[in-house]
Parts: C-alpha cells; sequence; structure tokens
C-alpha cells in the first residue's frame, strides 16, 4: 500500500487517486493546511514535500507515496516557531489568517533555499501565493525579518 | 450559558445601538432579527483573576478579537493576556445584528469598555470593604486594587472573587478610563490570535469536522434566473461512497462519505433546467442600468440647480462606470449542520450568526430557541459573508439525511454564486467658475440591485457647493448582489472623485488646491492636507503619475495620495500615502493594517476586477479568470493616523478603500493623459503616451 510521512508520522494511503489536500484535511485530520481555490492558483494549500513547496490541491496523495511532507502543524520544533512563524507574529502579518500557513509555508522554503532574498525575489516567490486582506506589505517585511532572524542565529 | 463559577458578573441590555437609526442602511437591511433576552453576560471576572469580555460579533480578520481584549485590559488594568474574548455564539454571546458597518470597536467596544469600568468599580467597592479603607484611596492596578497611600496594602482580584457569585448591571455611566491613563490602549498590540493563525492552530468553518458528518455536493443552478425542471440521480446515487442523494424541494444534492466522493457523483446528476437564459450582457450592463433606473432618491438636496448652473462660468458633464466586482475572501463558504432530537447546531462563518439563526428559523419552520449558530474564525468577508445560505441548506440537508451534513463552495461556486458588489452608472454635471469654485454639483447614480442603501452610501458631496443634487436610482440586475466594503460608498466616490480631477484639469488647477479650495470640513482638510505634505505631493505631481482623493465613511475621514508608473501593457501602482482620520485609535497597529488592505482590495477593482457575464452566467467561475492583486502588485503604503484622542472611535476597516480607485484613475490620467471614467483601468488602457 501506498504511504506518506507527514510531519514524523506515517499514514497508509489506501487510495492512491486521492487528492493530496483532502487527504491532508480530512483523512489525517491536519486542517491547517487550506483549501482556497482547488486549481493550484492561490497557495493556501501549499506544503513541502522532501522540503519543496508544492500546491496539495493539484496533486494526488499517490503521487508523493513514500514522501515526506511538512505542513503548517510541523514547522515548529520542540514548542519553538520557526523564524518565519515567529517572524509573521512580530510583524502583524495577517488578518483573517486563511492564506497564512501557505505563505509561511512557502516562506521558510524560499529562505532554505537562498538564505538572503532581495525584496523583489521575496515578491516572486510569494507571488504564487494570495491574501485576499490585502497584508502582503507585512508579510513581504516578516520574511525580511525572518531571514534577518535566522542569519543571526547561525551567526551565533 | 456562561460559566457556572463567575465571580464577577456584569450583565446589560443586550443590544446597545438597537434599533438602528432609522434610515440608516443597517436599519433597512439587516433588522430582521431583534434581541429576545432582556440582558445578557458582557464581561466576567473569573475567581482565577482572569477575565472574559463577550460580544456577538464575530472576528474576520478586522482584528476586533484583540481590540476588544485591548479595551477591556484597560479598563480594568490587567495584561492583555489575561483577557479572553468570545465572540459570535448565539448560546453564549450577548444578541448582536451583524459585523458590518465599522461598528465594531464604535458600539460594541465601547459597551465592553463600560462593562469593564463597572467591574473595576465593584472591584474597588469590594476591596474597601475587605481593607477596611475608603475606596477614594483605592485604585486597581495589575489585577489588584492598591491603596493609594500605602501600596503596601493591596490585594488582588483573585483575592477579592475567591468563591464569589456577584452579579451587578452594567452601568452606562461608570467613569471611563481618560486617554491620557491608558497603558494598552493606543500603543502597538500584537495579535492575541496571531500564533493560532501561524501555526494552522485556528479552526475556520472549513476545518470543522464532526463525527459521522457527511460531505454534501449540492446541484447548482447554471443561471441566476434557472429553475430546475427535473433530474435525474440514478447515475449519482451508484456512485462509490454515496450515502444518498437528497432532495427538499429545490434542494438537490449529493451526500457521500468524502468530498471527492460527493463532487464525482455530483457531476453525474442529469439536471434540466427552465428560464436558463435571458438578460443583458455585461457589455450591454451600463446601458441597461440607464433604462431601468427606478424609484429615485434624493440624498443630498440644497439651494437650485438652476440657479447654480446659471450662475457657473463653467459646466462640465460626464459619465462613470463601475462594473461588478466580486468579494472573494479566501475562505469559500462552508456550513456545518448538526440534529439532535429537534435541537440544530450550525457551524456558520457568516458575519451575521443571529441574523442567519432568525432566517433558518424561518426556512426550517421551527424557533429560533431550537437553533445555535456558532461562528468559528472567518477567513475573510469583507461584508459578502452577511449574505450565508450555505447554512441553511446544511441544515436542510441534514434534516433530510439523518446524520450531520457539511455543505462548502467551491472557488467557482464562490465566484459564481455569491453575491457581487452592484455595478452602477453614474452621471454628474458640476458648475464652476474660473478659480475653481464649484457652485453647482447634479450627481445622478444608477446602481444595479434590489437594495437601494447599498447605492446610497456614500453619494453626498462632502465638498461646499451652494446648489447641490445628488439622486440615487435603484436599476434591475441581471446579477444577485449583495454587500462589500464600504457597500456602494467607493462606486459613489469612483465618480465624484475622478469628477473633481476633471474640473482641477478644466480650471487649470493643482488637484490638491482644487479640493482644498472647496473644502471646509476642517477634519476633511487636514487628513488632506497631511497626506499631501507626506506624499511630497508637489514634487511627484511634477513628476507625472501622481493622484489624489478623498473620501469619508462609516464617519472617518480618509486622504489618498498614490504614485504610478506604466510598465509595458501594466500600470503599477509604486506607492500610496494615506491619512485617516477615525477619532480615538483603540490598536494602532490595527488600524493601519485595515488601510494597507483596504487600498490593496480597491487596487483590484481599479485596475483588474469585474465580473463578466452573458444571460445570467457568470464567465469568471476561477481565479485565472478574476484576477485580484497579488505580492507583485501590492504598492509600498504608508498611513499616518491624524485623529484625536477626544474625538470618540469611528470605522477604520473600511474608509480607505472609498478614494482608492479614484486616485489610481487620477494618477493614471496624470502619467498618459488618458482620463479613465470606466474600470477595471488594465481593460481600457490605451497605447497613447501623453500628449498624443
Amino acid at each position: 500500500m501506498d504511504s506518506l510521512n507527514i510531519n514524523g508520522q506515517p499514514y497508509d494511503v489506501p487510495d492512491p487517486s486521492r487528492n493530496l489536500l483532502s487527504f491532508i484535511r480530512f483523512d489525517a485530520g491536519l486542517t491547517g493546511t487550506k483549501y482556497g481555490c482547488g486549481e493550484g492558483l492561490c497557495g493556501a494549500c501549499t506544503v513541502l514535500v522532501d522540503g519543496q513547496p508544492v500546491h496539495s490541491c493539484t496533486l494526488t496523495a499517490g503521487a508523493v507515496s513514500g514522501g515526506s511532507i511538512t505542513t503548517i502543524e510541523g514547522l515548529a520544533r520542540d514548542g519553538e516557531l520557526h523564524p518565519v512563524q515567529q517572524a509573521f507574529v512580530d510583524e502583524n502579518a495577517m488578518q483573517c489568517g486563511y492564506c497564512i500557513p501557505g505563505f509561511v509555508i512557502t516562506s521558510a522554503a524560499l529562505l532554505q533555499r537562498d538564505s538572503h532574498p532581495d525584496e523583489a525575489q521575496i515578491r516572486e516567490a510569494l507571488a504564487q501565493n494570495m491574501c485576499r486582506c490585502g497584508t502582503y506589505q507585512r508579510i513581504v517585511r516578516a520574511v525580511e525579518c525572518a531571514a534577518a532572524a535566522m542569519e543571526a542565529r547561525h551567526g551565533e | 450559558m456562561a460559566s457556572e463559577q463567575h465571580g464577577l458578573r456584569i450583565v446589560g441590555a443586550a443590544a446597545p445601538g438597537f434599533p438602528p437609526a432609522r434610515g440608516s442602511y443597517a436599519g433597512a437591511a439587516y433588522a430582521t432579527t431583534s434581541p429576545g433576552a432582556a440582558k445578557a453576560t458582557w464581561l466576567e471576572v473569573r475567581p482565577d483573576g482572569s477575565v472574559v469580555a463577550y460580544a456577538g460579533k464575530v472576528e474576520y480578520g478586522q482584528g476586533i478579537r484583540t481590540g476588544f481584549a485591548v479595551e477591556v485590559a484597560d479598563e480594568l488594568r490587567v495584561s492583555l493576556g489575561a483577557v479572553e474574548v468570545v465572540l459570535g455564539d448565539t448560546a453564549r454571546t450577548p444578541w448582536d445584528m451583524g459585523t458590518f458597518g465599522s461598528q465594531s470597536t464604535a458600539r460594541t467596544g465601547l459597551q465592553l469598555r463600560r462593562a469593564a469600568a463597572t467591574a473595576r468599580q465593584a472591584l474597588l467597592e469590594l476591596a474597601a470593604d475587605r481593607l477596611d479603607l475608603p475606596a477614594s484611596d483605592l485604585i486597581c492596578r495589575d489585577g489588584a486594587v492598591t491603596s493609594r497611600s500605602d501600596a503596601a496594602r493591596a490585594i488582588s482580584y483573585r483575592d477579592l472573587l475567591a468563591d464569589k457569585q456577584i452579579e451587578r448591571d452594567l452601568d452606562e455611566n461608570a467613569p471611563l478610563t481618560p486617554a491620557s491613563e491608558f497603558t494598552v490602549m493606543g500603543k502597538h498590540a500584537q495579535r492575541v490570535d496571531a500564533v493560532a493563525r501561524v501555526t494552522g492552530r485556528t479552526q475556520y468553518t472549513q476545518d470543522v469536522r464532526v463525527d459521522g458528518m457527511l460531505f454534501a455536493a449540492v446541484l447548482r443552478p447554471p443561471a441566476r434566473a434557472a429553475r430546475l425542471r427535473s433530474v435525474d440521480t440514478s447515475l449519482a446515487e451508484r456512485m462509490p461512497g454515496v450515502a444518498q442523494v437528497a432532495r427538499d424541494g429545490d434542494l438537490v444534492a449529493v451526500l457521500a462519505r468524502t468530498d471527492e466522493q460527493a463532487d464525482a457523483a455530483c457531476a453525474l446528476l442529469r439536471a434540466e433546467w427552465d428560464g436558463a437564459d435571458g438578460g443583458p450582457s455585461h457589455i450591454e450592463l451600463p446601458e441597461y442600468l440607464v433604462r431601468t433606473g427606478r424609484d429615485p432618491f434624493v440624498t443630498q438636496e440644497e439651494g437650485s440647480l438652476d440657479d447654480g448652473f446659471r450662475a457657473a462660468a463653467h459646466v462640465l458633464e460626464s459619465a462613470y462606470f463601475i462594473p461588478y466586482v466580486s468579494n472573494e475572501p479566501m475562505e469559500p463558504r462552508a456550513a456545518i449542520a448538526e440534529w439532535k432530537g429537534d435541537q440544530l447546531t450550525v457551524w456558520a462563518g457568516s458575519q451575521r450568526p443571529f441574523g442567519i439563526r432568525a432566517e433558518m428559523a424561518q426556512e426550517l419552520g421551527i424557533d429560533e430557541a431550537n437553533i445555535r449558530v456558532i461562528t468559528p474564525d472567518v477567513g475573510g468577508g469583507f461584508g459578502s459573508k452577511s449574505t450565508y445560505p450555505v447554512a441553511a441548506e446544511a441544515a436542510r440537508l441534514a434534516r433530510v439525511a439523518g446524520a450531520p451534513v457539511r455543505v462548502a463552495y467551491s472557488r467557482a461556486d464562490e465566484l459564481v454564486h455569491a453575491p457581487f458588489r452592484p455595478a452602477a452608472l453614474i452621471r454628474v454635471k458640476s458648475g464652476f467658475n474660473a478659480d475653481g469654485t464649484i457652485v453647482a454639483w447634479q450627481f445622478d447614480a444608477y446602481h444595479a440591485g434590489d437594495r437601494p442603501f447599498i447605492g446610497r452610501r456614500g453619494s453626498e458631496t462632502p465638498y461646499a457647493v451652494p446648489h447641490v443634487k445628488v439622486t440615487t436610482y435603484t436599476s434591475e440586475s441581471p446579477l444577485r448582489t449583495g454587500s462589500y466594503r464600504s457597500l456602494g460608498g467607493a462606486v459613489n466616490h469612483f465618480a465624484r472623485e475622478v469628477h473633481l480631477d476633471e474640473i482641477a484639469q478644466a480650471a487649470g488647477l493643482d488637484p490638491v488646491e482644487l479640493r482644498l479650495r472647496n473644502l471646509t470640513h476642517p477634519r476633511f482638510r487636514r487628513v488632506l492636507e497631511r497626506a499631501a505634505e507626506a506624499h511630497c505631493w508637489s514634487a511627484a505631481a511634477r513628476r507625472r503619475g501622481a493622484g489624489v482623493a478623498i473620501g469619508v465613511d462609516v464617519g472617518s475621514y480618509c486622504a489618498l495620495c498614490v504614485d504610478v508608473t506604466r510598465q509595458g501593457a501594466e500600470v503599477r501602482v509604486e506607492r500610496v500615502t494615506a491619512a485617516l482620520d477615525c477619532g480615538l485609535v483603540v490598536n494602532p497597529d490595527g488600524v493601519v493594517n485595515q488601510v494597507e488592505g483596504s487600498i490593496v482590495m480597491g487596487l483590484g477593482t481599479a485596475l483588474f476586477e469585474a465580473i463578466e457575464f452573458r444571460g445570467g452566467r457568470v464567465l469568471n467561475s476561477g481565479f485565472a479568470r478574476y484576477r485580484v492583486p497579488r505580492t507583485s502588485d501590492a504598492p509600498a503604503i504608508a498611513t499616518l493616523l491624524v485623529g484625536d484622542d477626544d474625538v470618540p472611535s469611528t470605522g477604520a476597516g473600511e474608509p480607505a478603500i472609498v478614494p482608492i480607485a479614484a486616485a489610481i484613475s487620477n494618477a493614471v490620467f496624470d502619467l498618459t493623459g488618458q482620463r479613465h471614467r470606466e474600470l477595471p483601468i488594465s481593460r481600457y488602457l490605451g497605447a497613447a503616451p501623453r500628449g498624443a
């Protein structure tokens, strides 16, 4: 049987054609990952598969069988917020918050592959994510702050 | 249904500010329910010293959970973390008309401050008794009552209230804390719900799961006017996972164990529809609105237009068209309904939990008292979620199925079936003198839809014009209409503020100067002067691509200056400076966040957004065909809060959206010489450079 590892926990996948987002939300019960459009256009459903950000609403669970998935619930470690999460909190980079898990995951992936993105690179990396409350300015600032915090931490 | 061990409880009238003023949009729109219970619990100080505040408002991003906590914390002299805010639950919170019109801080926040001030007075009296000191010698500080003369003599709220059950009536005249003594209010406050949001723990309606819940896929009509003639369910019923195809009158839905099974089976329903065609398309709409306009309603009349136009040196006439736009909150509407005997519980992310309870009672033919509506956090609404038909759909289907049922809109459902901001055609005729003084102003606005209060909002001119007549008309609407941020305020402001620029152009005056010449209201003048100064207006206008507009909404005044550039085939808004006067500011960063959000949302309506339709069928059924602003479109926004602390708080969630589309259109004119009287601008952007 196909299987997935989500946030360190193993899950059987009885139906490989199951939509990955629905599997995560309704079968695994991890509802922090959101449905926004079902077409891969808004980024609310973004999760990491083996470290890479993907739109889970456009994939089947079988397509990533054997993969290791990180959802928003799995980003904090040992009770400590990921620097990106902390920066979103510090900058009040949210309103309704529905899109925020997707933005946080996408931002964490960006900083994983590029620890010093400039503002244009941040905007480009986040262009796939949509925030209808319009908190973009704060989100970009939060990612900049997170990059600085991560650099300071590495320097310790 | 507040806690049993309540310590100190403050009860008061369930609905301050109800009924709404006659003629107000709230009164016209949503006074369909009224407070049943005479009194409600507003606040408790628990025996452990913690504080719980109750309000029937809902949190849909505007930050009122934080705002209310800030207000209560300051009045009770406790830390922000000691305050829990319970919102939007018909079984637990005071009745409320709905979360719209930027009333939460102005009305409900004030009520909670009074409740907290009442509690503070009660705690002082209790402490005077316990410490055997005169109340005049006591003050509340850090969750305790302390003697002014001897700081060693103090008693914590917790010690005061252990084993106590005290109930006090909310004192409307309890002394509120003056602004000079605020320690929490007016300072930067971190959202109390921030960590839950970044960790995915915030629960929205889409996330609610109930044991035994079936997923519904509802058969939706292809066009607004379509009526179901017949449906063949045989194929759908044989699909895997399908529990049943439920039918309740016109409502038909597949109920299945999973969302995908329900959707797959629903696609196999063979339905035939009557009356699915007819009506104008979006291209024919402007003319249609004028032709079908009826029920003229004069929102403002002064002097005599005949006299005004006769006296004017110049007369200018223009028409403006604003298409239907959609709210498109990130969380599509959803509802989960569960019956236990004759008791119904519905989780629904509506802006009107009490309102939809009344609607459901009527639709289901049961007593309101048998329905509980719980509102989890709402993933955006912007006014639109005042309309929430999925709640009753879920309740009806759950009754048929004998099991809990979840109904959720897809994105396409949200774009096609949710109500739109009414489209409008607005004609403006102005008379003015060579120095730019406006002497006559005629404004005729044809707004689509059956809710006249939407089109009346913000139609009155704030300029000091001696001869004025403003008339709004209600026009036939081929599409479903409903609430939007500022209702029709942003629509009326677009026409008015673009026209002001046309007058400035005709009179050869700077647009800021022209406005100041016709504005006497001191709060209006101040926001305009402050925004222009902070934007370095003169320099920006010299560089070209600068635009200005002002607006008033929900009692607050706003001015915006914007800079735009042309990048290939697109206009990009580079920079916005906003000045807002909303009186006393409870949570400054919360207000700034609302201003930024209003600007980005309005930017979408200015540049990209328009619903296209033909024969009552919406053609943009996904984000690929309905462009909304993204990170790459967002401008740099600087916000100045210029209100006075001794002026009562007014709304902050809407004022900044009313001037933005005009400011952008005016800036594009400054850049290209092309006047945009129709939205969205991207559709009409010509290739001609300025002066060509």
